[in-house]
């Protein structure tokens, strides 16, 4: 997958309410691009087939 | 004993004492407060010293133990706990510069359950700032009592440092993503991080409401189980906290491991991220867990180093929702790692949370699934000992962003399983290793057992940082 591009980080950052500028802009953009393109490498088999269950309840 | 000796006996040892009234809880805690303002300069491991609080409490202990009112293993003994958790009338910051004024109105449920058990409450201990990074400090960063140049681990870096310094007998922490056991396996702790809903969250500053657990960090596998006794246990002010019984968990504690079927995940033995010294210094541990009658074999579980990532998708966005309202009007008031950290949660698009969440189901269900053939799993806690001190360096590429890989602990936050750290030797800079042992959920009687099994069989757990 391609890099996040500033100006592309700068107007994800307007859609929600935040002007990112720099310094934090470049280093939103390293650290943004290197978790996408760690998750985008995983793709064990059978992902499309689970349910993002986020805990197991505690019993009661 | 002279009481400038009794700093130094386990919490187990004191309480043991304090019950038979050979030491009192005054003298105890007195004995700490002493140590707290002559070294705590050394470690910053306290932000805020409750001084007239604690002698009073601990007066208190010393008045119902003499007129036959022994609440327990805890009654008298003092602790530190992380600034984290709400302190009533007491400052608590979370290591934020945001919250440096708040006071809140009342105990969060871990520390009223410290006092219910009669423990003196010696102060609030520092942390990285919101619990959500492991490094950045916004008041004095902690020191490592076995190497004062390096770094204790964190979040809660202040327990780590406190309990390692002989500061306190016995401390609390929070573990999102191994917050417990990093500070532990850096400064040769038992630290462990409880199953997920055992301990009420109430009070609790949040990282992630789904990984979040208070557990103890300790210098024995006793002092933990004793710690984690008092806190445990149902609490109607969070809704999803448990309400099994607390054992007594020392029950658990003593015999041999007969029986007992031990799985060492190899994915991150064979990882390059573990330093060869504590790759040996591991295995080392492995060989001993089976001289003591369990069976231990090597277990696959495939994604097991992917937990770092999708770990790191959910403690970037859940954090960063609910700071939203400060990231937007106080985000020069936040530490460099945690503005980043935030504002990349900020950004992180949904599908990359659905995702993270998917591939925790499937991580969580290769975890469960291990632990059905096996009582319990161990692993390094982390790759390496404890680092060098360093400034807070900036990302100046994809390669740099991530500072923790090292970390190999959130596999059970995402399964939410009890694990826990407990030393196992040092690595070639002379700092301490954890060995990590993690269980089903539920599971804390079976870890105890196993971790205490190992304790007694080595001398870890009996050497003394130089710096303390």
């Amino acid at each position: 997958m391609a890099d996040l591009t500033k100006d592309e980080i700068r107007a994800m950052g307007h859609a929600v309410g935040l002007e990112i500028e720099d310094p934090e802009l470049t280093e939103v953009m390293y650290s943004l691009n290197a978790l996408l393109e760690s998750l985008d490498a995983i793709n064990p088999p059978g992902l499309n087939d689970v349910e993002p269950l986020p805990i197991i309840l505690p019993p009661a | 004993m002279n009481t400038s000796e009794l700093p130094f006996l386990s919490a187990g040892d004191l309480s043991r004492l304090i019950q038979s009234k050979e030491v009192s809880p005054v003298e105890a805690t007195e004995a700490y407060l002493d140590r707290i303002a002559s070294l705590d300069h050394r470690f910053n491991s306290y932000l805020t010293v409750m001084r007239e609080q604690a002698l009073a409490d601990a007066q208190q202990a010393e008045e119902d133990i003499a007129s036959g009112q022994h609440k327990g293993p805890m009654h008298g003994v003092p602790v530190a706990v992380k600034d984290q958790f709400w302190s009533k009338g007491v400052r608590s910051t979370g290591g934020s510069r945001i919250l440096a004024d708040f006071v809140p109105g009342e105990d969060a449920t871990v520390i009223a359950n410290l006092r219910k058990a009669g423990a003196v409450v010696l102060g609030k201990t520092n942390m990285t700032e919101f619990a959500i990074t492991g490094f950045s400090h916004r008041y004095a960063t902690p020191r490592n009592p076995w190497n004062t140049d390096s770094y204790t681990g964190g979040s809660s870096s202040g327990s780590g440092a406190a309990t390692a310094a002989y500061l306190c007998a016995t401390s609390l922490g929070e573990d999102t993503g191994g917050s417990i056991r990093f500070p532990a396996t850096w400064c040769g702790l038992v630290g462990l991080r409880p199953s997920w809903g055992l301990v009420s969250r109430y009070g609790v500053m949040r990282g992630v409401w789904s990984m979040d657990t208070v557990g103890p960090i300790s210098r024995t596998v006793e002092d933990a189980a004793i710690t984690l006794g008092a806190i445990a246990g149902h609490d109607p002010k969070d809704r999803y906290s448990s309400t099994v019984p607390v054992p007594d968990y020392r029950q658990a504690l003593g015999g041999d491991l007969n029986g007992l079927k031990i799985g060492v995940i190899t994915e991150f033995m064979e990882s390059g991220l573990v330093e060869p010294k504590v790759r040996q210094t591991v295995s080392d541990s492995f060989a001993t867990l089976g001289e003591l009658g369990a069976t231990v074999e090597e277990v696959s579980v495939p994604l097991s180093m992917d937990a770092g990532v999708a770990s790191a998708v959910l403690l970037a966005v859940e954090p960063a929702l609910a700071q939203q309202d400060w990231i937007k009007d106080q985000l020069q008031d936040y530490g460099h790692d945690v503005r980043i950290l935030l504002l990349t949660g900020s950004l992180l698009p949904a599908q990359a949370y659905y995702k993270a969440q998917k591939l925790r189901t499937m991580l969580r269900q290769q975890v469960l699934d291990s632990l059905e053939k096996y009582d319990v799993l161990v692993l390094p806690t982390s790759g390496k000992g404890a680092q060098p001190l360093e400034q807070d360096p900036p990302i100046t590429s994809k390669e740099t962003a991530s500072r923790l890989a090292f970390l190999f602990t959130r596999i059970f936050n995402l399964a939410s399983c009890p694990a826990m750290s407990v030393p196992c030797g040092f690595d070639d800079r002379g700092m301490p290793v954890g060995l990590q042992i993690g269980a089903r959920p539920g599971a804390e009687e079976t870890i105890f057992k196993v971790a205490h099994a190992y304790e007694q069989a080595t001398a870890w757990h009996t050497m003394r940082p130089p710096g303390a």
